[in-house]
């Protein structure tokens, strides 16, 4: 007779070395191994001691029968090599320690799930039923729509859960339902979620560096500034919002001719810049095409002393 | 596993049929019975696992019978025994068994000798 820890140090051998043989045939498999607690029995009754260290790990055990066995070649169909593969690495795989632990550890986040799947089900209406309305992950509280949004994500979670932990178990019919829903809100909930990912962009502004050196249309070499009735400025000093003087950097085609301030500095954000080219040539006005100005503004201050008008 | 073990493992892999077939032509046997009875005969290093699944195969095969013997005192046992297929096997298997050690006992003792044939 052997004791209680002896069987179970057998049934845990004997599921190791299944374990191990899982790739083969089922049919193979039964014929193999149907003796095999049997026989690992009689082992423990006659030597003591776990069987561990009478046969050595279980796989190598595994691979023992596997080889005396034959199986490759007995019964079942040859597999393909790539197909075995995949199976060798699968049951590795589903064998191997981490995997028990994690599918051990994946029940427990249910409820994780039962209030996931509340939230994201509520989001789905919302996004359904208001199309263009800005889905915030979490609503604002002090709106009335986002309150109500809350409200119904609350109850969408007490209901969840409670049906989660319901103790009668579903019919047939019921379950497969439950599981297509559960599906069905994950699936609904991706593209919700992706759209919610979408804020309005921000332009990225470089602070610190003077002068835009680019826009639209090429390079920024130079400002010319006009009046609004057409006529060229000249010294005009530009700053940026921070009160920095806008500067240009050097050019490598032309030179600048900065003023010189009583102070002896150059001034440097005097537009426009005086500029030649390398040649000497100086860079003259570009013709430019002076947008009409309406006739009330432009009547009412032709040559207007410097005037917080608005420009744009 | 020394060197000697492990040729004696592969060495014992070709001939394990013939072994366990001429255990149980002695007498009907169970697995762990099997195992013993081998190396009581000097098969010291042949590995459980090789004979049982050596057992199931030679069953599979159609070289075996099998009857389950209840025991008092531990699991049922299942003991195997020739059948008419198995006897064939064991006969054919001894034959070219005794061809093939007289060759090697030939080639083995033409060395040990040195070259005097």
């Amino acid at each position: 007779m052997i004791s209680n820890d002896q069987a179970g140090d057998v049934a845990a051998y004997a599921a190791s070395v299944r374990a191990a043989l899982s790739d083969l045939a089922s049919d193979q498999a039964e014929v193999l191994l149907e003796d095999l607690e049997d026989h690992l029995r009689e082992i423990a009754a006659d030597a003591g001691g776990p069987l561990g260290e009478r046969l050595g790990p279980p796989e190598q055990y595994a691979q023992e029968l596997r080889a005396a066995y034959g199986a490759a070649q007995a019964g079942s169909p040859p597999q393909k090599p790539a197909f075995r593969d995949v199976r060798r690495v699968v049951t590795g795989v589903a064998g191997s320690a981490w995997y028990r632990e994690l599918r051990a550890f994946l029940p427990q986040l249910r409820p994780a799930w039962w209030v996931l799947r509340a939230y994201l089900l509520v989001l789905v209406v919302t996004a359904a039923f208001s199309p263009g309305y800005n889905l915030r992950p979490i609503p604002n509280p002090f709106s009335k729509r986002g309150l109500l949004e809350i409200f119904v994500a609350v109850i969408a979670i007490v209901v969840s859960v409670r049906f989660g932990r319901r103790n009668q178990p579903l019919p047939k019919a019921g379950r497969l339902l439950a599981i297509a829903g559960n599906v069905a809100i994950a699936l609904l909930a991706l593209p919700v979620l992706g759209s919610m990912g979408t804020f309005p962009s921000f332009a990225m502004v470089e602070s610190g560096s003077p002068v835009p050196s680019s826009y639209a249309q090429g390079e920024v070499t130079n400002v010319f500034p006009f009046s609004k009735d057409g006529k060229p400025l000249t010294d005009v000093l530009l700053y940026d919002q921070e009160g920095r003087p806008l500067t240009r950097d050097k050019l490598p085609d032309r030179t600048t001719d900065y003023p010189i301030g009583a102070d002896g500095q150059p001034i440097t954000n005097a537009y426009p810049l005086n500029q030649r080219r390398l040649d000497g040539t100086p860079v003259l006005q570009p013709r430019v095409a002076i947008p009409p100005w309406p006739a009330a503004t432009a009547a009412a201050s032709p040559t207007a002393s410097p005037s917080p008008s608005p420009t744009r | 596993m020394s060197q000697a073990e492990v040729d004696t493992t592969q060495l014992l892999k070709g001939v394990l049929d013939l072994a366990v077939l001429a255990v149980l032509a002695d007498a009907d046997s169970y697995g762990y019975d099997v195992v013993r009875r081998l190396r009581e005969n000097g098969l010291d290093h042949v590995g459980d696992a090789s004979v049982y699944g050596t057992l199931r195969r030679l069953y599979q095969a159609g070289a075996l019978n099998s009857y389950v013997v209840p025991s008092d005192e531990g699991p049922h046992r299942k003991y195997y025994g020739l059948n008419n297929r198995g006897r064939k096997a064991l006969d054919q298997s001894s034959q070219t068994w005794a061809s093939l050690s007289k060759a090697l006992n030939h080639l083995l003792n033409g060395r040990s000798n040195g070259h005097d044939k």
